[in-house]
């Protein structure tokens, strides 16, 4: 039995929309549908604790009612940043295991959480490839500042799947040494814990900028169709 | 596993020879609701019907204006408390009373809205909105839907809305792999037919018998690689 963590409570400054970017529209539907639905045809995910950004509750339940999602559904409101809010779900959760993902990314399917689910792994995501190169580099001087191998590279994708108990611990580690992190795999690395990647689809887009939402509706309408 | 359709407008016409095909179809339709206004050829043709079905079929009359659409709804509820999913959905019911704009009755035209487009609408939406998971959609436009024609405005408008509600359903529902059939059946020998053409001899037309085929047809695997666009239905 799976807790699934929806992130819903971004604002969307970059894909410069009116309002929140979780009610953006994919091909007419509100982008948070889509995980929801995907989410609610997984047999092993029994609870889906979605947060929304303050204000936004009334919205976020009505979809869950208009959609009919039948795997029971918590709110919670988000914090004030990614971490913070990873935490809050974290803690409204009644399951021993949980996944990650969030809303932004809508081509998300039932057999990528059913994958997650089945994998041997406790703590274990999805991940890709990257075909460029990243550099790092001194922001301030911009100055290039070495290399980093491409081959030991991944671009982090979700869903993820945690142990509760793990993600717990990488989220006190985070707090302990007094650092942020964008996202939860390399948070846990870092503490120590053991976590897996599995190879992600690269269709599995995040969503962030109006490019993004064009490309996601497109690609969304001619899924399955393989005549072009 | 065995499945259910629910015919509106099925007292006759296409609705009730519709009811009859997927009553002996290979779908493994073993529920089939009927809807319809209480008509003394409900009555009769359904006593008809029920002599005519196969074993292990059962019909479900309900009896229902779907043009009232706080009654439609409390029978979609009753409906689908007592069948349960309702897997295909064939939204056949219509109303025309063809006259000129300057004839138009704006209660007729409503009337016309309600029947033809509100209807379906209802059906869909409070289907969805219980949860139901939708195989295939019909909805019966009509060829005076594509192109419209002189005295015909109140009838014509409300199938064009049911040709472009056809597309936004198929978009919106492929989330759920529901397929949305549009059919545009030309001049059939239906009663409507007999308003909108008094004169015209209904042997020499499309029977509803003829336009149930293609229902069914396209219910079944075949109909899935004909149903992108409004399907035309002519002799």
């Amino acid at each position: 039995m799976i807790s699934l963590l929806l992130l819903n409570g971004g604002i969307g400054a970059r894909a410069k929309t009116a309002g929140p970017k979780q009610f953006v529209k994919i091909n007419g539907v509100p982008i948070l549908v889509y995980s929801l639905k995907e989410a609610d045809e997984v047999e092993a995910i029994t609870e889906i604790v979605v947060n929304y950004p303050a204000g936004h509750l009334d919205t976020v339940e009505q979809l869950v009612r208009d959609y009919a999602i039948a795997t029971p559904v918590k709110f919670v409101e988000a914090g004030t940043t990614r971490q913070e809010s990873v935490a809050k779900l974290l803690d409204a959760a009644d399951n021993d295991t949980v996944m990650i993902h969030e809303s932004a990314r809508p081509l998300v399917t039932a057999q990528d959480f059913a994958a997650l689910a089945n994998s041997e792994h406790a703590n274990v995501g999805f991940m890709r490839e990257i075909s460029f190169t990243v550099a790092p580099v001194d922001p301030d001087t911009q100055r290039v500042t070495g290399s980093l191998e491409r081959a030991r590279l991944r671009n982090v994708q979700l869903p993820q799947k945690f142990a509760a108990a793990d993600l717990r611990k990488g989220h006190e580690f985070a707090i302990a040494e007094g650092r942020t992190f964008t996202e939860d795999a390399t948070m846990c690395a870092d503490a120590g814990i053991d976590v897996f990647f599995i190879e992600g689809d690269e269709s599995n887009l995040k969503v962030t900028t109006p490019g993004d939402v064009r490309l996601a509706t497109h690609l969304f309408r001619t899924r399955g169709e393989d005549d072009e | 596993m065995s499945k259910t359709a629910l015919v509106t407008g099925a007292s006759k016409g296409i609705g009730l020879e519709t009811v009859r095909r997927l009553a002996t179809s290979d779908l493994n339709i073993t529920t089939i609701v009927l809807m319809a206004r209480a008509s003394q050829d409900y009555d009769d043709n359904f006593a008809e019907l029920q002599k005519d079905i196969p074993e292990g079929v059962t019909l479900v009359r309900e009896t229902v204006d779907v043009g009232d659409r706080d009654v439609l709804i409390e029978a979609i509820h009753r409906v689908y408390a007592q069948v349960g999913r309702i897997h295909y959905l064939i939204n056949n019911a219509g109303y025309t009373n063809p006259v000129a704009i300057h004839q138009v009755e704006f209660d007729d035209f409503e009337r016309t809205m309600a029947v033809n487009v509100y209807a379906p609408f209802t059906l869909v939406q409070e289907l969805l909105h219980l949860g139901n998971k939708f195989k295939v959609i019909v909805n019966i436009a009509s060829t005076a839907g594509i192109n419209g024609r002189a005295g015909w405005l109140t009838y014509s408008a409300s199938k064009a809305a049911v040709i472009n509600m056809s597309e936004v359903m198929r978009d919106e529902l492929k989330i759920y792999g529901t397929r949305v059939v549009c059919l545009s059946p030309g001049r059939t020998a239906t009663a409507l037919r007999r308003v909108l053409a008094p004169e015209e001899d209904p042997t020499t037309i499309m029977q509803p018998q003829h336009v149930a085929k293609v229902i069914e047809t396209m219910l079944g695997s075949t109909g899935q690689y004909i149903d992108q666009q409004n399907v035309i239905v002519r002799q």
